[in-house]
């Protein structure tokens, strides 16, 4: 009896294991499968997760699509964004890509491409052209890889540098609305002698100042030529002295206490109620900002906030009157989708990111790099101001759009040591290390 | 059937399916991040063998060892705090009444609490403009005292440590409590006919009873400290500037930030080995005491 009973197991075990090993391979395939009669497999990986109502938008689109093309079996994936660029890259390094799914403007992107993980889109922006004019100049600068061929069209704007601003706190305190630095520089003064912080700053996830303000003060002082070829390595260097300047800049700030205290050890969020609820009178931030008031905020708080542009710096080689920001992220195509699959992957970009889906996202209170009108009916008014005041000033780069990853850690790493009292001269030179490393591989 | 169970070929059946998957899961990824620090790779694209190079780059960063200093911290404090306050309470708690049972759960409490919560719960508290902490400063007339206790980089790995070692007593007493119910009733016996009370009795009878369990506590917090990174990703992400960077932190931010994952592999063997040096430490350390 015992020695049966033992293979019985045994074999118990082994039929246990293979099955285990077997699962993972069936479903495999689906998506390049050609037959007219059989469902097309197709999946989308997005970020679009959350409650807000441009992520609404976006998922009903995606809803759309389903239903009106019964023969595809659409996988949907809406992953929250906090994990998404962990998870796609995950998936990249199985070379397992999802057939359509969300990437970042800059060096998400770029690094996907270099891996050959994605292919151009071009052929459904030629196909319906009126569409990919009326996109605004710039929109595809970051998904133009090579010449010609395009591997995204933008879902969204990112306007990172507005100037919010408390108007009935500039009233109260009768402080002038800064257009120069010196202004600004005099209203920080008046704030702090009052007991009201100048400019609220949640910098805790620390790309946060990187983005808002340093990207633009920096251009600025050293005009957009000078920091394409300082990313580029071609020509200029972050040790130069007009870098070194604009750090000195932030640097003013920090020291003349025009941030709240502990600023590094608070998100960004709750940065945005602390000025929303009247106890900063400015807030440097970008349209996220916006959508995230839009939100969390009564228009009765919102009545009293303005938006502009940062001040002119005297003397920089920049324009002044102009915005950080560009292209924000949008679909990508897999570079393993085939055949029929490919044909309805595109179309299910074009679903989601046409002129319509543009429209209804800029009036879900979020940027676009689209050229529409909206209603100002069904946005709030704090962005309808933000929405012209952007259409008409100019854009300039964001920086971690266009460091590598690495040097973008840097540089955020290095404002918060700034914010600690660190030299501006040893940030400039780590970022300048960083960069020329991954420049030069 | 208990003959059966008995035999050694049933025990290695049952046990095959655990080890398989501490194999697949546990073992072989050890050895195969192991191997991928060896190369300069983003994640995705091709990979370079690069040999040393990593560990070169590794021991050459300040960010790597001011990592490292900032886990010793968190392991001292872990066993300075943890293990002493844990086995005091559960000597004091050692007693079946209603009140100490109270007071066993609310320590045990914050173990039950997400670890985000508890992060975000301090974080509260050590707001820079709302924060309790600051109010209750303010209040005892300690002004100068108050300050943004987890952006300032010459306290926030102490104000860091304050919350993990309030999460982490509570299992400790539960471990104390059994090593307390496990010395048997006839050597407390034998200890009162012989005089020994109080002080005396814990020192001789109830410490040494206890300290082959103690030993294993220190090792746990060993390994707990070294690998800490939930509450500090959630209070600082091992900011600013970097300064409550740990190695796990370091580990994560190199990998998943700056899409180096060799580097990051590179970083989370050398955690492996760091580890297993200090528990060998107080491995000698704590024998030479007990014996």
């Amino acid at each position: 009896m015992r020695p049966k009973r033992k293979i019985g197991l045994v074999l118990l075990m082994m039929t246990l294991v293979l099955a285990a090993c077997g699962g993972g391979q069936s479903k495999e395939q689906a998506g390049g499968n050609e037959g007219d009669q059989e469902k097309v497999k197709l999946t989308i990986w997005h970020n679009f997760a959350g409650d807000d109502l441009r992520a609404k938008s976006v998922r009903s689109f995606i809803d759309q699509f389903a239903q009106d093309h019964p023969e595809v079996t659409l996988d949907a994936q809406a992953i929250p964004p906090d994990g998404y660029r962990q998870r796609l890259s995950t998936v990249a390094a199985a070379n397992e890509m999802p057939d359509v799914f969300f990437v970042y403007a800059g060096s998400q992107s770029a690094e996907l491409h270099q891996a050959k993980l994605l292919q151009p889109i071009t052929e459904v922006l030629d196909a319906h052209s009126d569409w990919k004019d009326k996109f605004l100049p710039g929109a595809f600068d970051p998904y133009e890889f090579e010449d010609g061929q395009i591997y995204s069209a933008p879902l969204g704007m990112s306007a990172t540098s507005i100037l919010y601003y408390n108007k009935a706190l500039f009233d109260k305190h009768n402080v002038k609305v800064p257009t120069t630095w010196e202004e600004m520089m005099a209203a920080v003064k008046t704030f702090n002698d009052n007991g009201i912080t100048p400019i609220a700053l949640g910098n805790k996830a620390p790309w946060v100042a990187q983005s808002t303000i340093i990207g633009s003060i920096a251009d600025r002082v050293t005009g957009t030529e000078w920091f394409k070829k300082a990313a580029a390595q071609d020509g200029a260097k972050f040790t130069d002295p007009e870098f070194i300047e604009a750090l000195g800049y932030f640097k003013e700030l920090v020291d003349n206490k025009a941030f709240q205290e502990g600023a590094n050890s608070i998100d960004n969020t709750q940065a945005e109620q602390y000025f929303i609820q009247g106890n900063a009178a400015m807030m440097i931030s970008g349209a996220w900002t916006l959508t995230n008031l839009a939100a969390s905020s009564s228009e009765e708080q919102m009545k009293d906030i303005e938006v502009t542009t940062l001040p002119a710096i005297p003397g920089g080689k920049g324009e002044a009157n102009t915005i950080s920001g560009g292209a924000g992220g949008g679909l990508a195509l897999s570079s393993r989708t085939e055949g029929k699959a490919k044909e309805l992957a595109l179309e299910l970009i074009y679903a989601v990111s046409g002129p319509e889906a543009q429209k209804a996202i800029a009036e879900s209170n979020s940027m676009v790099m689209y050229d529409t009108e909206i209603d100002e009916s069904k946005v709030t008014s704090l962005y309808y101001k933000a929405f012209n005041l952007v259409k008409s000033t100019g854009i300039t780069p964001v920086y971690d759009a266009y460091l590598s990853a690495e040097a973008a850690e840097v540089i955020n790493n290095g404002l918060q040591e700034i914010m600690m009292g660190g030299a501006v001269e040893g940030v400039a030179q780590k970022l300048q290390d960083a960069q020329a490393r991954s420049a030069t591989p | 059937m208990p003959t059966a169970m008995r035999s050694k070929g049933f025990i290695a059946i049952a046990l095959l399916p655990a080890l398989l998957l501490f194999l697949i899961f546990v073992i072989i990824p050890v050895f195969w991040s192991a191997y991928y620090g060896f190369f300069s790779w983003k994640g995705f694209g091709d990979a370079t063998f690069i040999g040393l190079d990593n560990y070169r780059e590794m021991f050459k960063d300040p960010i790597f060892w001011r990592a490292l200093r900032n886990n010793l911290i968190l392991v001292v404090s872990s066993i300075i705090g943890q293990v002493p306050i844990a086995l005091i309470l559960a000597i004091v708690l050692f007693k079946n009444s209603f009140f100490s049972r109270f007071i066993r759960s609310a320590v045990f409490m914050p173990m039950v609490l997400s670890t985000v919560v508890v992060g975000l719960i301090w974080g509260y508290i050590y707001h820079p403009q709302f924060g309790i902490a600051n109010y209750v400063l303010e209040m005892l007339g300690l002004e100068s005292w108050t300050r943004a206790w987890l952006s300032d980089p010459k306290v926030n790995m102490l104000a860091i440590s304050i919350p993990i070692n309030w999460a982490n007593i509570g299992p400790y007493l539960v471990i104390f409590i059994a090593a307390l119910q496990n010395i048997s009733p006839e050597i407390h016996d034998a200890a009162k006919i012989d005089g020994s009370t109080g002080w005396n009795k814990l020192m001789q009878i109830t410490l040494p009873m206890v300290w082959s369990t103690v030993v294993v506590t220190i090792v746990l917090c060993i390994s707990g400290s070294l690998k800490a990174f939930d509450h500090v990703i959630v209070m600082t992400g091992g900011g600013p500037a970097q300064s409550t960077e740990l190695l796990a932190t370091y580990m994560y931010n190199s990998t998943f930030s700056v899409y180096r994952y060799g580097y990051g592999s590179a970083v989370s063997t050398m955690i492996m080995i760091v580890s297993a040096i200090l528990i060998a430490l107080n491995y000698f350390a704590t024998r030479r005491k007990s014996s």
